[in-house]
């Protein structure tokens, strides 16, 4: 009898965990589009204010040399919503007390819900960068390497999820949440963000030996996204049980 | 109880608290003597070649003679007494979320509560280089922008502090932060090997191209500052405590 | 004066104010911390004070 049972009772396994809360959040989206709509939203609104900003600045301007710069503002800002949001729902519903009382490896709520992050965030770029290309590079045009800018786009992407989705956890129980989310939230992604704007300029203007500065830039964005997803994995059991 | 609670946590008014006071006293005095050293003994660095050479006390000097370096030898130690703490910011917040002791938890608060402090001189001391050397009050040159990072980390670790009510989800907070806040430190310190500038030299090597003379004061202040920051550090840590065990001892009476 | 020396020093005087300026500074701030924590002590000995009065009403 006991046998018998055995199979039936078998624990889930960490992936199926995973799955099962990726699931959750990407069907959830599905149903409402909340994050993307209001994501994409904000992204392109923030490329009108650009709009008006860039208006008086005149033919001179060197809009290539800053276009690295401007896209990753988009995206940082963009990112900060999104994350503001991410753990809104579980809130409300108390859906995250329910999910601590599965017994599982709690880091991988972390793995799933930087995941779900991630997958957002991805979408969005997606969506503005060739709206980002449209509106202001038009005219101007990028160097012919301008299609490596996806791998810092990703890099970055990855870092802002991961490090974002642990630091939204700790301000999710916060005063004032959103700003100190942007507290956090800035300061921390300063290195990377800078390296990224780096490797994005690099490859869009393409000036000589742009090759170096991209892998250089991209070798310490890498090193940073995994010191710190590294770390954010291994302590988000304690701020998440807190 | 009372002792089943405390046993095992590091204690207050050791052999450590006896030592803090004398360590703040001979910290000032080696850092003083830094300083007088530094006016003394080392040399002027030379910065750009003047037209002819001239003879001065026997030498023959063909660069004009900067004073502005002078404010180097307090400026590094400062620095590197700010990363220190840091340092034990991070070892306090992994104690802390180990054992789940508060006595940890204050330690750590208070170990970035001194770098804070370390962190603004150091600030004030490049802005004052900054402002004469460049003729800006600021400019995003890496390893400036890197330090004043860290300190807006630490802003934020204390606002965050702030911004909790609970106390157990204000230290579990706190201290991953405070974890968190340590990976800046090795990049600000190798910052100037990665990206080489040509402000910040890079001092600890075999050939750092300091003379012996500039680096005694140097390492004389540097000696000194840590000095200063541990018995800074019992200081606070003892005030803290003792304010912590009133308010208990309020609580108690109240009920 | 010589004008080679002049030369050679010419940035001295100039930057004397600053670097006065940064050990300045630098003291000030340490220094107001140590006020800082002073004041805490004096704030801490003064609850102390008022507890022990407390304490003897009680008896």
């Amino acid at each position: 009898m006991m046998a018998r049972m055995k199979p039936a009772m078998k624990k889930p396994s960490t992936w199926a965990h995973y799955v099962a809360l990726l699931k959750k959040d990407l069907s959830q989206e599905l149903h409402t589009k909340d994050m993307l709509t209001s994501m994409g939203l904000y992204a392109l609104l923030v490329l009108v204010v650009y709009g008006a900003s860039l208006a008086q600045a005149g033919s001179e301007l060197d809009i290539l040399q800053m276009a690295g710069g401007l896209l990753w503002v988009v995206i940082l800002f963009t990112s900060l919503l999104g994350l503001n949001r991410s753990f809104s729902h579980e809130k409300e519903h108390g859906c995250l007390e329910g999910i601590l009382l599965v017994p599982m490896d709690r880091s991988v709520i972390f793995l799933a819900k930087a995941t779900a992050n991630l997958v957002f965030l991805l979408v969005v770029t997606v969506v503005s960068v060739p709206l980002f290309f449209f509106f202001f590079l038009g005219q101007v045009g990028a160097a012919p390497s301008w299609p490596l800018i996806a791998v810092p786009l990703l890099v970055g992407c990855v870092g802002i999820a991961g490090v974002g989705t642990m630091l939204s956890t700790i301000t999710m129980n916060t005063r004032g949440k959103d700003v100190m989310l942007a507290v956090l939230f800035i300061p921390l992604m300063f290195p990377l963000l800078w390296a990224c704007v780096s490797a994005t300029t690099a490859v869009m203007c393409g000036a000589d030996a742009y090759m170096e500065t991209f892998t250089t830039s991209m070798a310490l964005a890498g090193g940073y996204d995994v010191v710190m997803i590294l770390l954010s994995w291994v302590l988000y059991d304690f701020v998440v049980s807190a | 109880m009372a002792n089943e609670k405390t046993a095992g946590e590091p204690k207050v008014g050791g052999r450590l608290d006896a030592i803090a006071p004398w360590a703040l006293a001979i910290g000032a005095l080696l850092a003083t003597i830094g300083f007088v050293v530094n006016f003394t003994v080392a040399p002027l660095v030379n910065g750009a070649t003047v037209s002819e050479p001239a003879v001065i006390g026997g030498t023959l000097v063909g660069n004009k003679l900067l004073l502005s370096q002078k404010i180097f030898y307090w400026h590094m130690p400062v620095a590197m007494a700010s990363f220190t703490a840091l340092v034990f910011t991070a070892y306090y917040s992994v104690r802390f979320l180990m054992t789940k002791r508060y006595c940890y938890d204050v330690r750590a608060k208070l170990a970035t509560e001194i770098s804070l402090i370390f962190v603004l001189c150091t600030m004030v001391t490049g802005e004052m280089w900054t402002r004469f050397e460049w003729g800006v009050w600021w400019t995003w040159e890496p390893r400036l922008t890197t330090y004043f990072i860290l300190m807006l980390m630490i802003f934020g670790y204390f606002i965050l502090r702030n911004a909790v009510e609970d106390t157990e989800r204000r230290a579990v907070y706190s201290s991953v932060l405070g974890i968190l806040i340590f990976i800046d430190v090795p990049i600000c310190f190798m910052i100037t090997r990665l990206i080489p500038s040509s402000v910040h030299p890079v001092i600890f090597r075999t050939d750092s191209g300091l003379s012996p003379e500039m680096l005694l004061p140097l390492l004389l202040s540097l000696f000194g500052f840590l000095l200063i920051a541990f018995g800074l550090y019992r200081l606070r840590l003892r005030t803290q405590l003792m304010e912590d065990s009133l308010v208990r001892i309020q609580d108690k009476l109240e009920d | 004066m010589d004008p080679v020396l002049a030369e050679i020093y010419s940035t001295v005087l100039d930057a004397a104010p600053f670097v006065i300026a940064g050990y300045a500074l630098l003291f000030l701030v340490l220094c107001a911390y140590v006020v800082f924590i002073m004041t805490k002590l004096k704030r801490t000995e003064k609850k102390l004070a008022a507890l022990e009065e407390h304490i003897d009403e009680l008896k």
